[in-house]
């Protein structure tokens, strides 16, 4: 009985010339990671500008930021992917993952740019102080010195936003993303069998996930110049 | 250990650092309350005082970490408050050690020390290395050019830190109670290597509770309480004739 399940939806061709669903669940894999990376990516960079501009002396520099990360937090990732596919990609012919991409990147800068500057507050004041002592200019002292190491005690922050963002791309089947969930959700409507399909895309998800965190714990470990503990 | 240092002296009969009613505010809470000071080059001056009496504040002035509210600072001669001063290039010219060290954390030993002249652009790479590594030998920390700072004793940091303050050949040098923080068996190495410092020719303002280190090596001395100077004088004066009641009674409790 299972073993047939598993045989239709997984090792079959499905109907309409479809390839079997190992294929599918294989390249909605892709596509997961291919979004995820790329929006993480763009979310650490403007994420980072972000937090700088946040933390700025100017007024008229922290206030926009803070606006952006208000109105992110505030509203939903589905309606934020809805506005940047139907209303800003409106008139651009522009393929999904890149339309996700953008989409779930933007997001994202707002959650990561909290996480920085949580980070770069939890550098020891003295380490800019005397990298101001030196005469080095702010912009080389946070490049070279603090936001090193703020990275380094944000990683395991980071890697958690990593994972909250893969699980919420699986949201763009809504636009026509052909990601993970999306292939399952096919799977299981050609061949009108829930479990296995389903199942699947849970237990590939869980597994990134779970070996995501063991990576960056691993990862952790190496930095050679760790704070004292 | 020996410091070899050529402490450029700057031209003419001026001083180093000449300071004149210097106000500091935190709020509305006054902690320099009119400061007048003056640094000859060469001197090295000790300035003592109780906790909270404004030491820190006052060398943090110096190389403009803390802004003042109101008063002068000279140092070769250049205004350093006046409006359009290139902050960055006066701090290369004053060295600071700090009570805490402050190394980069995420930084070896010698890239500690050289990470600002070459990124600044004052050595090529390959010469700042030599330069701090003859530092970091002088100051016998030839053996941990490449560890990380975590892995350095009390002692060891500092000397790094003054290798890194060193290693942009600064007129002036200041010192924030730099032995404070270590281990006893630790402190004799710091101060070791401030002595060479003092004899090289360095100009050099120091905050510390060092008191035999201040009567040996400083040319002069001067008690800050309550944000003003109480006493300015020669080592020897000062530790045997104190003329302000707040010096004697300092000193009565200190030593
Ligand atoms: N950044 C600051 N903000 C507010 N108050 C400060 C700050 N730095 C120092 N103070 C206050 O100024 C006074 C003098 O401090 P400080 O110069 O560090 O004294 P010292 O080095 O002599 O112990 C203290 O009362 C301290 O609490
Ligand atoms: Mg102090």
């Amino acid at each position: 009985m299972w073993r047939a399940r598993i045989q239709q939806c997984l090792l079959d061709p499905l109907p309409n010339g479809l390839p079997p669903g190992w294929r599918m669940l294989l390249d909605g894999l892709g596509y997961t990671l291919v979004i995820s990376v790329l929006a993480v990516a763009l979310g650490v960079v403007l994420g980072t500008v972000l937090a700088v501009l946040r933390m700025s002396r100017r007024g008229w520099l922290r206030w926009p930021a803070r606006l952006y990360a208000d109105l992110i937090r505030g509203t939903p990732v589905l309606v934020q992917l809805f506005i940047v596919n139907f209303i800003v990609f409106a008139s651009v012919q522009a393929d999904k993952w890149l339309v996700a991409t953008i989409a779930f990147g933007l997001n994202s800068a707002a959650y990561v740019s909290e996480i920085v500057r949580a980070g770069i507050q939890s550098v020891n004041p003295g380490q800019m102080d005397a990298a101001r002592s030196l005469g080095m200019p702010g912009a080389l002292a946070m490049r070279e010195i603090i936001l090193p190491q703020a990275f380094r005690n944000i990683l395991p922050a980071l890697g958690n936003e990593f994972v909250v963002l893969l699980k919420e791309t699986s949201v763009v089947g809504f636009i026509g993303g052909m990601d993970l969930m999306r292939m399952g959700d096919i799977i299981r409507s050609m061949t009108y069998e829930a479990y296995v399909p389903l199942l699947s895309v849970a237990a590939i998800y869980l597994v990134l996930t779970l070996g995501l965190s063991a990576l960056l714990q691993r990862l952790e470990g190496r930095l050679g110049w760790g704070r004292e503990r | 250990m020996s410091l070899a240092l050529h402490a450029s002296v700057p031209a003419g009969p001026g001083p180093m650092v000449k300071i004149v009613d210097l106000h500091v505010k935190f709020g509305r809470h006054e902690v320099l309350k009119g400061i007048h000071l003056e640094v000859a080059p060469r001197e090295v001056l000790s300035i003592v005082g109780p906790s909270g009496s404004g030491k820190s504040t006052l060398l943090h002035c110096v190389n403009r970490l803390q802004t003042a509210h109101r008063g002068h600072i000279w140092i070769e001669g250049v205004d350093i408050l006046a409006p359009g001063v290139d902050v960055n290039r006066l701090r290369r010219k004053v060295g600071m050690v700090f009570q805490h060290f402050n190394l980069f954390e995420n930084k070896t030993v010698l890239d500690n020390v050289i990470l600002a002249p070459v990124k600044l652009g004052l050595l090529p790479r390959a010469a700042a290395v030599a330069r701090g590594l003859d530092l970091l030998r002088q100051l016998g920390l030839a053996a941990k050019a490449q560890a990380w700072p975590h892995n350095l004793s009390g002692g060891q940091k500092q000397r790094v830190a003054i290798a890194r303050a060193l290693a942009m050949d600064p007129d002036l040098m200041l010192f924030d109670e730099p032995t404070s923080a270590l281990d006893p068996e630790m402190v004799k190495d710091v101060l070791d290597a401030m002595k060479d410092l003092a004899r090289g020719g360095m100009t050099m303002m120091v905050v510390t509770h060092e008191m035999g280190f201040a009567r040996e090596v400083s040319n002069r001395m001067v008690f800050l309480d309550e944000g003003l100077i109480v006493e300015d004088a020669p080592p020897e004066w000062f530790f045997n004739r104190p003329q302000n009641p707040r010096t004697k009674a300092f000193l009565e409790k200190i030593l």
